[in-house]
């Protein structure tokens, strides 16, 4: 199973997948890269202009300039990505290019961990159930998709967390519950994690 | 070495199906990942074998997890449903998780693209 060649050709069959396209973008893998938060904050405005756009459009030009004005977050969602894209694919690249490097150094017990790091993941179908069993309606797959994700990255807060105590308390690695315990208590203290049962009330 | 790891493991799984009695109340259920649960924990840097009573926690607060999302997102956006967007809204604050979210979202959206690409190559030929 801890097949050293495999983790890189999982990179590369990637990049087969996307010889079709011509888009530069396709060099990211699966990487986690750190993408700055002016990425993120691109899609989530694109739904706005497309409403600004429809109101502008439908009466005078003062409303038209209206538009124009409220338009600039569309324009300058198109040049700033030109920009962006050069950027990104050049710290996308170098991230890569260190990536490749640090990984063709592991030992054998380091490729092991780090193949069960990037291939575990939560049954979709069991999240799918579970999800629509509290909402009662069906969810789409993307609901899904992140809702896995996002729980993976809390196992790993938690187990970080808890290693972090474990080392402090002078124990050694399997997990026990009170470490775990422990962690979850600091990172709710963090508010990392989601309370919605005690409602604290500050002045009564 | 890991013998006894996995004796002890054995004996609490054996005390876990029949009680069911946990101190958050969740035991009652089957477990529903407790396979990858372990590989993860592995993963994120635990020992190679982990203990089941610190799978089972995290099993519990996983869950947990997502059930207060799942609520938080149907109160919030449309009412009722959980969509992306409520999703998204509710980790904003968090930079890791946004960011995976983001990732994932792109990527599944790129590879979709190509998949579909791939096909209409397939089917044009």
């Amino acid at each position: 199973m801890a097949d050293p060649a495999r983790i890189k050709t999982e990179n590369s069959l990637e990049k087969e997948d996307f010889t079709n396209e011509d888009d530069p973008k396709t060099e990211q893998t699966e990487n986690v890269p750190e993408s700055s938060a002016d990425d993120t904050k691109e899609p989530s405005t694109q739904d706005h202009p497309k409403d600004l756009n429809a109101e502008g459009e439908a009466t005078a030009a003062d409303d038209e300039e209206e538009g124009t004005s409220g338009q600039p977050s569309s324009k300058r969602l198109k040049v700033e990505p030109e920009k962006k894209k050069e950027k990104r694919h050049k710290v996308d690249e170098d991230e890569i290019q260190k990536m490749q490097v640090l990984v063709s150094s592991f030992s054998e017990e380091q490729l092991n961990r780090y193949e069960m790091y990037r291939r575990s993941a939560f049954p979709k179908a069991a999240i799918k159930r579970l999800i629509q069993s509290i909402t009662g309606s069906s969810v789409s797959q993307n609901v899904v998709i992140a809702m896995s994700g996002i729980s993976k990255v809390f196992v790993g807060e938690i187990v970080e967390e808890a290693l972090d105590v474990c080392e402090k308390w002078g124990d050694t690695p399997p997990l026990q519950p009170k470490h775990l315990r422990e962690a979850v208590r600091r990172l709710k203290s963090r508010d990392q994690i989601p309370n919605t049962k005690c409602k604290h009330i500050l002045f009564h | 070495m890991a013998d006894e790891e996995e004796e002890a493991g054995f004996e609490e799984e054996l005390d876990d199906g029949s009680g069911g009695m946990d101190s958050s109340g969740h035991g009652r259920r089957k477990r529903l990942f407790s396979k990858e649960l372990r590989c993860m924990m592995y993963g994120f840097g635990d020992d190679q074998n982990p203990y089941t009573e610190s799978v089972d926690i995290l099993e519990d607060l996983v869950i947990e997890f997502i059930t207060e999302m799942t609520h938080k997102a149907m109160s919030i956006g449309r009412q009722g449903r959980v969509q992306v967007e409520d999703i998204v809204f509710l980790i904003r604050k968090d930079p890791r998780k946004f960011a995976r979210v983001k990732d994932l979202l792109t990527m599944n959206e790129e590879l979709k693209r190509a998949r579909k690409a791939f096909d209409e190559a397939n089917y044009g030929s």
